[in-house]
């Protein structure tokens, strides 16, 4: 069977690294790395849709509530310009903090194994 | 999109239809902006809300259902035997906190002056008149308890010196003792005392003494339920093919010449296998963990077939935290490789797909392979409980315990089509 390296946060110890593999510590499948893979990819696209409906959601409501434009918030700004000048970059950094805990948290339950005692892992108790 | 919220999206396009209709077209003047935008968030709001419960189905009646009495008798309702049923304390088992509250509720409830529970050890409560000196602890009454747990019955006493209580002051005159039982086992005794020489009605206290003795059989059956999910447990556990072992241990020897560091892998997925198995104590275990064991034995197993068995896991991100009964995955996907693709020699591939639907609160796991599916005849062998195929000892091992689990709220469905594969479908509430 072919294994494949998983490309994890960890750094390669010493050692020789056999050809086809990227690290010695530990390895996953080839269908365990596209499970993880497509996982990802639908919490990506969760987030973009996510992303996508903000987004466009400004000019919608620019073009259907006369308040999101002529109204006036702190400053005399209207809400759109607020969103524009603040809202957004809040919200990017939400959006991209939740989606990169979400990608972590999936790694880390779909790749590699379980955390175990080292010494246990080499033969203890 | 989970197949619970395809109708709830529909519902919702349908809803913002409506709205559009009625506050842009019917109604002269068209209503503004604002105000068809907060009807339909109202109305996506209300719909969200109710659509769990409208899934869930129409709330139990069972309150409506109950035998219509008298008036005075419902007005007392804290006071009739069917109370009893309800919040039965004696339902856990019988112990000196559950004797003390279903005394303080039996006392009322009977009209009698004082009330006793006594297990084969001791009294466990006392409640009424002469608390002061019939002490929790203190040893069955020779002349009235002792004697109807040795099996003489109920008892009706209708002098002081027959109840043989020493204390002088005692003021409890007459009373009547009946077996608490479960089965034919008489475990303890319920006591009922009054002040004067009316002694309580003999069939009255037996009747309870029957109801208690109901409660402490449900308990002992709960008790012993639980201990069969155990033993379910550390059966699966046990039941760890070792033909899947040899073969294992053998694929490792093959390799350990040709390819130490693959041989070295497996043998770390081996050890994480039992280590796994073995260390898990509760009944749930985070899905991320199940997958963790599945991915594993799978990897063993791809190591002994090579090319024939392909693996396929679909596996939605929220389910990853979702808790899931223990060891109940892998038993699914050992057979669809076992049954399902060892005996096809191109080999096939295993799928496992993994959803949490949460508006209907549920967590659906499919495992299916494309292998040589099962005759009719066989699924029906398989899927009853009542014969027991070495196919079917797996399935019917996690069925038992979703039962147990979960009683009715789970669903747990096979499909087979001879030469087309098999699927086995897992359906159960988010945890």
């Amino acid at each position: 069977m072919r294994w494949r390296a998983a490309r994890r946060s960890r750094s390669i110890r010493d050692g020789v690294i056999p050809a086809g593999y990227d690290s010695l510590d530990e390895y996953d499948t080839a269908a365990e790395v596209d499970a993880a893979f497509r996982t990802l990819r639908r919490g990506a696209l969760g987030y973009f849709a996510v992303f996508l409906v903000a987004v466009g959601g400004v000019p919608g409501l620019t073009l259907t509530l006369n308040w999101w434009s002529e109204g006036q918030l702190i400053g005399g700004m209207s809400p759109s310009f607020v969103m524009a000048a603040f809202g957004f970059y809040i919200f990017f950094w939400l959006l991209g903090l939740a989606a990169a805990s979400l990608s972590t948290a999936v790694e880390a339950r779909m790749l590699g194994g379980q955390e175990t005692d080292p010494a246990e892992r080499e033969g203890g108790a | 999109m989970s197949s619970g919220s395809l109708p709830l999206a529909g519902a919702l396009a349908v809803a913002w239809g409506a709205v559009y209709l009625v506050t842009q077209v019917v109604t002269e003047p068209a209503l503004g902006v604002g105000t068809t935008v907060l009807a339909g968030v109202g109305l996506t709001l209300l719909l969200t809300l109710a659509y769990p419960s409208a899934l869930r189905g129409p709330r139990s009646t069972r309150s409506g259902q109950r035998p219509p009495g008298r008036r005075g008798v419902a007005s007392r309702s804290r006071h009739t035997i069917a109370a009893v049923g309800r919040p039965m304390p004696l339902r856990s088992g019988l112990t000196a906190e559950a004797a003390m509250r279903t005394a303080r509720l039996l006392r009322p409830l009977l009209g009698c002056d004082a009330v006793a529970i006594t297990d084969r050890e001791g009294v466990l409560a006392f409640v009424g008149p002469g608390s002061d000196h019939h002490n929790v602890g203190d040893p069955p009454q020779p002349r009235t308890s002792a004697r109807v747990l040795a099996g003489a019955g109920t008892l009706v006493v209708r002098s002081r010196r027959t109840l043989g209580c020493a204390a002088p002051g005692c003021p409890l005159r007459t009373a009547v003792v009946a077996p608490l039982a479960i089965g034919k086992r008489i475990i303890g005794t319920l006591t009922v005392y009054r002040v004067d020489d009316n002694p309580p009605s003999r069939d009255v206290v037996e009747g309870m003494a029957g109801i208690l003795s109901l409660h402490l059989e449900l308990a002992e059956l709960d008790r012993e339920r639980k201990l069969a999910v155990d033993a379910k447990l550390g059966a699966l556990r046990a039941q760890i093919n070792p033909h899947f072992l040899f073969n294992t241990l053998n694929t490792i020897a093959s390799k350990a010449r040709t390819d130490p560091e693959e041989a070295r892998q497996l043998l770390l997925r081996l050890s994480d296998f039992f280590r796994y198995a073995v260390r898990q104590d509760g009944h749930f275990a985070e899905f991320g963990q199940e997958y963790f064991f599945v991915r594993t034995y799978l990897s063993l197993e791809q190591a002994r077939y090579g090319d024939r068995l392909r693996v396929r896991y679909d596996v939605d991100p929220r389910v990853l935290t979702a808790h899931v009964p223990v060891l109940a995955i892998q038993p699914l996907v050992e057979n669809a490789v076992k049954h399902g693709l060892a005996n096809k020699v191109e080999g096939g591939t295993v799928t496992l797909k993994a959803r949490v639907d949460p508006l209907t609160r549920t967590t659906s796991i499919r495992v299916s392979d494309d292998g040589v599916g099962m005759p009719p005849d066989l699924l029906k062998k398989i899927t009853s409980e009542a014969v027991s195929t070495p196919e079917g000892i797996g399935l019917r091992n996690v069925s038992e315990r979703l039962d147990t689990l979960f009683g009715e709220r789970y669903h747990f469905d096979i499909r087979s089509k001879e030469g087309e594969g098999t699927s086995v479908d897992l359906r159960i509430p988010l945890g």
